[in-house]
């Protein structure tokens, strides 16, 4: 490995962006997903109009042609702003790091709104009575007995969404930010080892995707142990 | 700033230039990864570890890593190695068309095999010691009951999987194809008018998902008359 | 009527479908009612409305004093004087027996944990089961299962206990440990309306029998004369199908 001495910080600092960007769409996402499936749940016929325009594009369009979308047609936007009231200036361009994470986050919290609805309905409608008939109030039945166990139905796909944010973070190199796949490529254009260079990329995100499996793994098993019956 | 309509039905025909290439891609990748699938599904449902553990080697790679990583891999890495580039495989991995097509169907046969390996380890164990009951053999258990029976478990996740797959074609353009992507990304670069082309390839991307969900709401539709209720 | 359970001319709909017809039922304190009849005819729909799991279209309830409307607080004071046992148990899966227990008198009654940890155990012995406190519903057979329900209903001290079908779900040989819960909690008096078609226990614990069907009540009698002599047609040929078994 010594032909990439030399290249490991520009690697390490690669990964850091990466999981920045990650821990940023991630916090997009679940917040988008609780919206989005309180909206699907609501009684407004609009709200829920909304979350389904919501979650048929994000889940339809490409995570290339959003990410793509935001980055250009935000700079677009915040140049004809910025223009508003400074006339001088020429163009402004949106940081790709925040592109990047708002447009990973808002196709994840997509699907995490569908994830998040589906565990909302999922909880067995008898423990719901059950904790009404104990005359718990609509707030404690909520926190005390839908959460917990729409905690456990949504964490699997939870976890999947997880590893869709970390493998959608390789996309933003294409707009420009300076993560582990931009490293290779800038690396490439020194050493000319692509092949190696790639690999190493793929090696980092098996060994982040691997944690993240591991964790929701160890989150799964805390989460079902009550499972475990001896019937 | 202005958003101009008028641009969106303007480029909607230019766009569609390249839906032949998406739709080829989506088509060939689709097919060669289904073949990949059931092989890696075989060996990973044997009981030889030999077999099993490539099996689980190969999904736990091509799940764990970003598709577009596997594409350069393919794309640029490849042709690092001299070996290649003297071997058949050379006017394949030349290509950009059939790298993508080889990463689409490598990525998606990891996925797949284990969608069907819900749906095989979703059957009901009593069916098939009905099957065991009535004498049937090993491999009519397979065919009669096993993989009728798998094959509709699994077809919801899989019409996903196809969704996933028609967006992911999309990566095609970064190794230069003219797929839709690839055409409105060019057609951005000439008019900056991002919201207006991206918005327009969008539309037909969301009129392609509608197409595969409602294919596959009369496929599940027909697979699952039986349990139709009258 | 001024028992401590009043339904005058309730009815309920679904959608079309009407499901109870001008009940009535008044219900004393410390009275053992049970309510038989086929199914479909109307009995959980019945019982439910009394706690408001289901709303009433039209006619009065009254618990205690209370008559149940929209009032939210009201529907809340009438659920604390009145606990239920449903026919799937209705245990919350991720916690333990003593949490299922002390859930509700800790936030309801808002018992510090030790108080209601305690009143626990208590209700846990009464229905013999306190050796499985920590446990999960999961690891319990269905008949210690029900006993919990029971418990869990108790700890928050009911004036009135409903009981859907608590037996339908258990396998005979666990059917009669839970009658044996319930037979008890008759004999110290409590207030109880149980759907349920163990005659046996109708018999020997009831001191009314309600027969429904199609949404009405067509019979009121003692268990004796209900057994003995069947005022209606509907009541005979439905004793004779519950008996023949
Ligand atoms: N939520 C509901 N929606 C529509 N119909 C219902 C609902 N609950 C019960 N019913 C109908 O009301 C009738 C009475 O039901 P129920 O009270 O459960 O009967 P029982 O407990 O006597 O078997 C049945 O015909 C049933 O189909
Ligand atoms: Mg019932």
């Amino acid at each position: 490995m010594s032909l990439l001495d030399g290249w490991w910080d520009d690697f390490f600092f690669g990964l850091l962006t990466v999981l920045q960007v990650f821990a940023v769409a991630l916090a997009i996402a679940v917040a988008l997903g609780l919206l989005g499936a309180s909206a699907k749940l609501s009684n407004s016929r609009l709200l829920r109009a909304l979350a389904q325009v919501y979650t048929v594009v994000f889940r339809g369009a490409p995570e290339l042609l959003v990410l793509l979308l935001f980055y250009f047609g935000m700079a677009l936007t915040l140049t004809w702003f910025v223009q508003l009231f400074d006339p001088s200036v020429k163009f402004i361009d949106l940081p790709p790091f925040w592109a990047g994470s708002i447009a990973i986050g808002l196709i994840v919290g997509a699907y995490m709104t569908e994830t998040f609805r589906g565990a909302f309905l999922g909880v067995d409608r008898g423990h719901i009575e059950a904790a009404r008939a104990l005359s718990l109030n609509p707030y404690q039945v909520f926190w005390y007995v839908r959460v917990p166990q729409m905690w456990r139905l949504a964490l699997p796909n939870f976890g999947n969404h997880m590893l869709s944010i970390m493998k959608d973070t390789a996309l933003i190199s294409i707009i420009g930010l300076e993560e582990i796949l931009f490293v290779a490529k800038m690396a490439n254009s020194v050493v000319h080892r692509p092949f190696l260079l790639y690999v190493t990329v793929a090696m980092i995100y098996l060994a982040m995707t691997t944690v993240i499996t591991l964790v929701v793994g160890q989150l799964e098993v805390r989460a079902n142990r009550h499972l475990r019956g001896t019937r | 700033m202005s958003f101009d309509f008028a641009l969106i039905a303007t480029s909607l025909p230019k766009i569609l230039q390249g839906l032949g290439l998406t739709l080829n891609l989506l088509v060939v990748s689709t097919l060669l990864g289904l073949l990949l699938a059931v092989g890696i599904l075989l060996m990973r449902l044997s009981q030889h570890a030999w077999l099993v553990w490539p099996a689980k080697a190969y999904i736990y790679f091509f799940r764990g890593t970003p598709l577009l990583v596997q594409l350069f891999i393919i794309y640029y890495g490849l042709p690092q190695f001299g070996l290649l580039r003297h071997s058949f495989l050379w006017p394949l991995l030349r290509e950009p068309y059939w790298c993508s097509v080889i990463a689409l169907a490598l990525n998606t046969a990891a996925y797949v095999s284990e969608i069907l390996r819900g749906g095989v380890l979703g059957v009901d164990k009593g069916l098939i010691e009905a099957g065991k009951a009535l004498g049937l053999t090993k491999f009519q258990r397979a065919s009669r009951i096993t993989t009728p029976l798998a094959v509709r478990l699994a077809l919801p996740a899989y019409s996903n999987e196809i969704v996933s797959m028609l967006k992911s074609t999309a990566l095609a353009s970064t190794v230069t194809l003219m797929e839709m992507t690839g055409v409105a990304r060019t057609i951005v670069a000439d008019t900056f008018a991002p919201y207006e082309i991206f918005i327009a390839a969008t539309i037909i991307y969301l009129v392609l998902v509608w197409f595969i969900q409602t294919a596959f709401t009369l496929i599940e539709g027909y697979a699952n008359r039986h349990v139709r209720k009258g | 009527m001024t028992g401590i359970v009043d339904l005058e001319q309730v009815n309920k709909f679904y959608g079309d479908y009407h499901a109870l017809r001008n009940v009535d039922l008044s219900v004393a304190k410390g009275e053992k009612v049970v309510v038989c009849g086929p199914s479909g005819s109307g009995k959980s729909t019945m019982i439910r409305c009394i706690n408001r799991l289901e709303e009433h279209d039209s006619g009065r309830i009254v618990v205690d004093g209370k008559e149940l409307t929209d009032d939210e607080s009201k529907i809340e004071s009438v659920r604390r004087e009145v606990g239920m046992v449903f026919q799937a148990f209705n245990l919350f899966p991720h916690m333990t027996v003593l949490q299922n227990l002390t859930l509700a008198p800790r936030l309801v009654h808002k018992k510090p944990r030790g108080e209601a940890e305690e009143a626990a155990m208590k209700y846990l012995t009464r229905v013999r089961i306190h050796d499985q406190a920590n446990k999960y519903p999961s690891q319990l057979s269905g008949g210690q299962q029900q006993r919990v329900a029971i418990a869990r209903a108790l700890c928050m001290n009911p004036e009135v206990m409903l009981f859907d079908e608590p037996t339908s779900a258990l396998d005979p040989e666990m059917i009669s440990e839970v009658l044996d819960v319930m037979t008890d909690l008759a004999r110290e008096g409590m207030t109880m309306i149980c759907v349920t078609h163990e005659m046996g226990f109708a018999r020997s614990v009831a001191d009314r029998i309600v027969f429904m069907d199609n949404g009405e009540i067509i019979e009121t009698s003692t268990p004796a004369d209900f057994f003995a002599a069947p005022k209606t047609e509907r009541a005979r040929t439905f004793l004779g199908q519950i008996l023949a078994h």
